[in-house]
């Protein structure tokens, strides 16, 4: 079962923990960002293989509700 | 009362105005960066506009009611679902103890109220339940919520205060969120607006400037472009430093474009009192709310104003957040 994973704030890319190909467990931190100078963690639900990576790290200005990961 | 299962993002126990009178001390006004909403979510529930309820920031939280009661919210659409079924905005709902309220990412503006008939009941600091995490005073133990928390919510006196379901904001007496992401921000001169040339004060109310993502309820940081001052900001005795924007240490007024050597940071309701950069423009308060409301990206273009015009601003909006605007 394929998960897409969005952006739940806009913001700056802080961390971007896995890159295509990478296996995933339900609840792993996929990547984070910053907004208010806070650090919003986003995880994936189901876990998988990780089959592709929409943001680079330290990316400006990313929008709320854009597809990050794609994993299958 | 009402238990904190997922706080959210930097979710906190504010009221209105804030904590008043101790500027001269450091302390800041704190409260809600958006006034508006905020008491027209109290004037649903049947409380005093200035009642403590909840600011929510970008990701709302998962509440769990202890007790029966009533709440409204109000702001930034965070599809606030209760027991899974869809809770509507700017409108009084009934909430049953055991029931479950979840919002999750703010899909218009960015702020959102929850005000709870008979107001939240942590105990106030300096005349104020705000909280003011810096410093760790007010709100929930001084901070922003954190999961597993009770917070207590005071019984409503008499009918009215216990609240009503089912009553609305006109919709008139809302606020509008722009859908081109573009705000018209009022500024005022001053007090430093002397030390910025003739060019750089057209350009600064002529560009558009962007709302960094490093932006929060202690300032709201802005990209644009460069400034350019008077012979005031180079002819200056050596103490007040070395930058034209720098000046000896002076008082800063809440809503102060403070000019941190190229950098525009409008300092909010959290914000320091004093420093050493100047403050050309001043964001008065009547305008807070499109500030509190606006995303990462988003754009400001200023519009100068007077000061009676900035007051008078002020008073329509107290004039807006009465109870004749709720049916």
């Amino acid at each position: 079962m394929a998960e897409r994973i969005e952006t739940m704030v806009p913001g700056n890319v802080w961390k971007v923990l896995v890159k295509p190909g990478d296996k995933v467990s339900p609840g792993d931190v996929l990547f984070i960002l910053e907004v208010m100078k806070t650090e919003v963690p986003h995880t994936s639900e189901q876990g998988g293989t990780v089959k592709a990576v929409h943001i680079v790290e330290a990316q400006e200005g990313v929008d709320a509700g854009m597809l990050a990961v794609e994993i299958d | 009362m009402f238990d904190v299962i997922q706080p959210g993002l930097e979710t906190s126990i504010q009221d209105y105005p804030g904590r008043i009178g101790f500027w001269n001390q450091g302390f800041p006004p704190s409260g809600p960066m958006d006034s508006w909403s905020f008491r027209l979510a109290n004037l649903l529930v049947g409380n005093p506009v200035g009642a403590a309820g909840l600011e929510a920031q970008y990701m709302g939280p998962t509440l769990k009611f202890s007790r029966d009661g009533v709440i409204a919210i109000c702001g930034a659409d965070m599809q606030a679902k209760l027991d899974g079924q869809p809770a509507p905005l700017w409108e009084s709902i009934a909430v049953k103890s055991g029931q479950t309220l979840a919002m999750s990412a703010a899909k218009q503006g960015v702020r959102a109220y929850i005000a709870f008939a008979g107001g939240i009941d942590t105990p106030p600091w300096l005349g104020s339940r705000s909280t003011f995490h810096k410093a760790g005073v007010g709100g929930m133990e001084g901070h922003a919520l954190k999961p597993g928390q009770s917070i207590p919510v005071a019984a409503g006196q008499g009918a009215a205060g216990a609240g009503t379901a089912g009553r609305k904001v006109k919709p008139e007496a809302r606020p509008r969120f722009p859908s081109d992401k573009t705000w018209s921000i009022e500024v005022v001169a001053g007090p430093n607006d002397d030390w910025i040339d003739e060019a750089g004060q057209q350009r600064f109310l002529s560009s558009d400037w962007k709302l960094s993502a490093k932006s929060d309820r202690t300032g709201f940081r802005l990209d644009g472009p460069q400034w350019t001052f008077t012979e005031k900001a180079y002819k200056k005795a050596p103490e007040n430093g070395a930058e034209p924007s720098n000046i000896i240490d002076h008082g800063y007024p809440l809503g102060a474009i403070n000019l941190a050597g190229q950098t525009p940071i409008i300092l909010v309701n959290d914000g320091p009192s004093m420093g050493g950069f100047i403050n050309p423009y001043t964001v008065p308060s009547a305008a807070f709310w499109k500030l509190g409301q606006s995303k990462p990206g988003d754009i400001y273009r200023f519009k100068a104003i007077s000061v009676d015009e900035a007051q008078a601003q002020r008073l329509a909006l107290n004039a807006i957040c009465q109870n004749s605007n709720i049916v």
